[in-house]
């Protein structure tokens, strides 16, 4: 009894750090993952990291980071400069490009990389069963339009060839100023060939997940985080600066302020995470930025659907939109209200003013249509992101076009997924939608209009549009170029109206400036992963 | 109460505990007011006209966005410049027209339910038992949100709904009187069978049917006017409790969609001022303050009303 007694006095302590040892390493358990370097609040939930399907900015804006092409985006400048190809060559006729590919290019995972994976990734962002939205991007490359309709079933026929293991010959159906760029872009990333032949469309979830770019991605879970290791294999893996990036699922615009603000996160980068009710407040901190980008905010119409298949509903809608008032009031970051689509500052163009805010001119037009004072016009849904920027923009019109035109419009905010979704399948009547420039030419805002285009969405098919699009895609001389952008763009936003612009976005987002760095503000809004880095970062 | 000269009825009796119970009688003012506010103030701005009707209409669009509680906006703006107080009211429309119906569902069908299973019994109370313990065991706010979702698409794609403007603005409410209505019986049902298993075979009622009374003349006049005590108070606690679920809902996006307005969804909106920067706070306060003001009010009714009725506690 005695000793019994003892033996517990003196264990007692030790008991009790025995369960504090226990406690902890559970505790540990739980949270065994180191910190990242660099933490970044990324916006909604990527719908995908498969490069050829991805079509949203913040999902691209990880794959990026995952994957890479022939070209890859400067920091600094968003413009192309050579990645996987060491050098490229044009033909004198600018119709052939011959990319030399580096000799040191592997896999995260060990594999080799050769020309002839680049045939078999662009052969799979334009077969028709990879049903690829951005598809459009390679109808540059010889037969690539015609393969994709289905019209040709032999993909050798597209004009990409591997001449040896490392040259890639590339045929152009017309001279394309601007495919450099494109080689830059996610559509036209390598993608491993072994891992999609072995999982099929789920191969992004295999694990490991070979990555070609700067980083390999370690984990993804569903709203919680996708987190990125540096990849050592990469051909540039010298100047990553960053050993681990995470980039948090976060939509709401408070809820990202009150997690940068909690030190949690180093970087918000979207639009559509600032809360714009504080903008008076925010824009004079020295962590926030605001830059003009290549981006405008406008709202599409169904053409299936009546009555938006009349020209005359679309245009009075269009006419009803207060620009100035969405602009002063809601977004607040000084963006340029526009009736154009084409923003300012692209290159080599002058963009065309649309349909001015009219309410007189929009009631007569509705009356024309056959609905005088809004009588008898259905009820119809807007179709939003579920983020407050845009239900509170859509508020506003809502307003606007009863109070203009009588008619009454009902919000269907949808989450990301769903809202991409319900837009690419025309399951909507009006939709509140966005188009950021993938490179700095006319052809990727106007381009997207055309019949058969996979960004379209509107259903609207015009074969004065379609020619217009293809003779500027013929066309060498700028001047003449620039003349057909802007009929194809006066038919789009004056005339047809299939589409109403609202604003010109300003990029905005901030930044510990004394804490992190390699993140510039240009004109895609673009912001590569391999850049940015912490302060004092070992190089 | 033997010195009056002639005795209360219980109705009476009850009615008199009530008003000498402050707490109960000052919430009922509260609660008489709110509705007169409610009712009165549409009114009033269609009376007055002009511009001051103008910048109160709770959907009219105005330059002073988020301008905080002044003599002209009495309790501030959002941001789209609408006038907070006509909202909190055009708001108190749907969430308290949600609650009442929801209670008269539950007086309606609970009581029925209830008093037919609890008079015939045997079998027939077996089944209506059952019935009630399977839609009890749901989980409910699930079971709420599936039915209002699958609901909802079903009738939005029906010929009555698209064609007319009207129905298609009260989708939405019908879906949350349905949804409510559907849980909120379920309590009275189990209440009223158990009171009139009891007084069934109380011997007024046993000489009410010797002398060849029927059930109906006998739920009639002996059943629902006892357990009417019962009835009232649990009505007064169901109401708060729907209000609340109705708030609920709409702060998850389930109820009304914008323009219209809620409590629960002006305060989704508040709530999404919370920032460590700046707090509009006049969009939380104005909109939940009146609402737990409400749901006080209600129970304190409730409970004065229980308090009244309890006849052991005289």
């Amino acid at each position: 009894m005695f000793l019994h007694q003892r033996a517990w006095r003196f264990y007692l302590p030790a008991r009790f750090f025995f369960i504090l040892g226990v406690v902890l390493g559970l505790s540990g358990c739980l949270r065994h993952e180191p910190p990242a370097d660099v933490t970044i609040i990324n916006g909604a939930e990527p719908e995908s990291m498969d490069p050829q399907i991805i079509t949203g900015q913040a999902d691209m804006r990880i794959v990026q980071g995952l994957f890479e092409g022939l070209m890859r985006l400067d920091p600094q400048t968003a413009r192309a400069v050579p990645a996987m190809a060491e050098r490229y060559e044009i033909s004198p006729d600018g119709k052939v490009y011959t990319f030399h590919l580096r000799t040191n290019l592997v896999w995260s995972t060990g594999e080799p990389i050769q020309a002839a994976d680049y045939v078999y990734a662009w052969h799979r962002a334009l077969a028709p069963e990879t049903a690829s939205e951005y598809a459009g991007q390679l109808y540059y490359i010889k037969n690539g339009e015609a393969y994709n309709n289905g019209k040709l079933a032999d993909a050798n026929q597209v004009g990409v060839h591997a001449l040896d293991a490392l040259t890639l010959r590339v045929e152009l159906e017309h001279p394309t100023a601007f495919f450099i760029e494109l080689c830059a872009f996610p559509t036209l990333y390598l993608v491993p060939r072994q891992t999609i032949e072995k999982y099929g469309d789920g191969w992004t979830r295999a694990r490991p997940l070979p990555s070609c770019g700067a980083f390999e991605l370690v984990d993804w879970r569903l709203n919680d985080k996708a987190r990125l290791r540096k990849n050592p294999r990469y051909w540039d893996a010298v100047n990553t600066r960053s050993e681990i990036i995470d980039l948090l699922p976060i939509a709401g615009a408070t809820t990202a302020l009150n997690v940068y603000e909690q030190e949690r996160a180093d970087i918000v980068w979207d639009k559509t995470l600032v809360p714009s009710e504080l903008l008076d407040v925010l824009i004079h901190r020295p962590d926030f930025h605001t830059f003009s980008y290549l981006g405008t905010m406008f709202v599409r119409f169904n053409i299936t659907r009546k009555p938006f298949d009349d020209p005359r509903v679309r245009r009075a809608l269009g006419m009803a939109i207060d620009r100035e008032r969405i602009v002063k009031k809601i977004t607040r970051g000084g963006e340029p209200a526009t009736s154009s689509l084409v923003p300012p500052g692209v290159a080599n163009y002058d963009p065309v003013p649309g349909l001015d805010y009219n309410p007189e001119a929009a009631r007569k037009l509705l009356a024309e249509a056959g609905y005088p004072g809004g009588k008898g016009f259905p009820r119809f849904t807007d179709l939003v992101y579920g983020v407050k920027l845009y239900e509170d923009i859509g508020v506003e019109m809502q307003q606007m076009w009863r109070e203009n035109l009588g008619i009454t419009m009902e919000l269907r905010p949808l989450e990301w997924k769903v809202y991409l979704g319900a837009q690419a399948h025309l399951d909507y009547e009006v939709c509140q939608a966005s188009w950021i420039g993938d490179y700095n030419d006319a052809q990727t805002f106007l381009g997207m209009f055309t019949s058969e285009d996979g960004n379209n969405h509107t259903g609207w098919k015009n074969p004065e549009y379609d020619a217009l699009i293809a003779r500027a895609g013929d066309q060498t001389d700028l001047k003449v170029r620039e003349h057909l952008f802007q009929q194809a763009e006066t038919l789009l936003v004056r005339d047809q109206a299939p589409i109403v612009p609202v604003y010109v976005y300003m990029g905005l987002n901030y930044f510990r400036t004394n804490r992190v760095e390699g993140i510039y503000q240009n004109l895609l809004d673009d912001h590569p992963l391999q850049a940015i880095h912490r302060m004092g970062a070992p190089h | 109460m033997s010195d009056l000269p002639q005795p209360l009825s219980p109705g009476q009796q009850a009615g008199r505990r009530f008003r000498n119970n402050r707490t109960a009688v000052g919430a009922a003012v509260y609660l008489v007011v709110l509705v007169v506010l409610v009712l009165g103030w549409p009114l009033l701005l269609a009376l007055l006209g002009g511009s001051f009707a103008h910048d109160h209409a709770p959907d009219q669009l105005s330059d002073a966005q988020f301008s905080p509680p002044s003599g002209q906006h009495w309790f501030g703006t959002d941001v789209h410049g609408r006038d907070v107080f006509s909202r909190v009211l055009y708001g108190a429309q749907i969430s308290l027209l949600v609650g009442l119906v929801g209670t008269l569902v539950s007086l309606v069908i609970g009581v029925v339910w209830g008093a037919v299973a609890g008079y015939v019994g045997g079998r027939v109370d077996s089944f209506l038992m059952r019935v009630v313990d399977i839609l009890y065991s749901l989980p409910t706010i699930i079971f709420i949100i599936v039915l209002i979702t699958t609901l909802g698409e079903v009738l939005k794609q029906s010929h009555l709904v698209t064609q007319s403007p009207f129905m298609g603005a009260a989708l939405r409410v019908l879906l949350l009187f349905v949804g409510l209505g559907a849980i909120s019986w379920l309590t009275m049902a189990r209440i009223v069978r158990g009171q009139v298993l009891s007084l069934r075979t109380r011997a007024f009622v046993e000489a009410s049917r010797t002398l060849g009374a029927g059930p109906v003349w006998v739920l009639q006049k002996h059943i629902i006017p006892n357990i009417f005590g019962v009835v009232i108070t649990y009505l007064a606690l169901t109401m708060p409790a729907i209000v609340l679920y109705e708030a609920f809902l709409s702060y998850l996006g389930l109820g009304v969609q914008p323009p219209m307005a809620s409590w629960g969804t002006l305060m989704a909106e508040g709530v999404g001022q919370i920032n460590p920067i700046r707090i509009y706070w006049w969009l939380i306060f104005f909109p939940g303050g009146v609402m737990v003001l409400t749901l006080l009010a209600l129970n304190f009714i409730g409970d004065g009303l229980r308090d009244a009725w309890d006849i052991k506690a005289k």
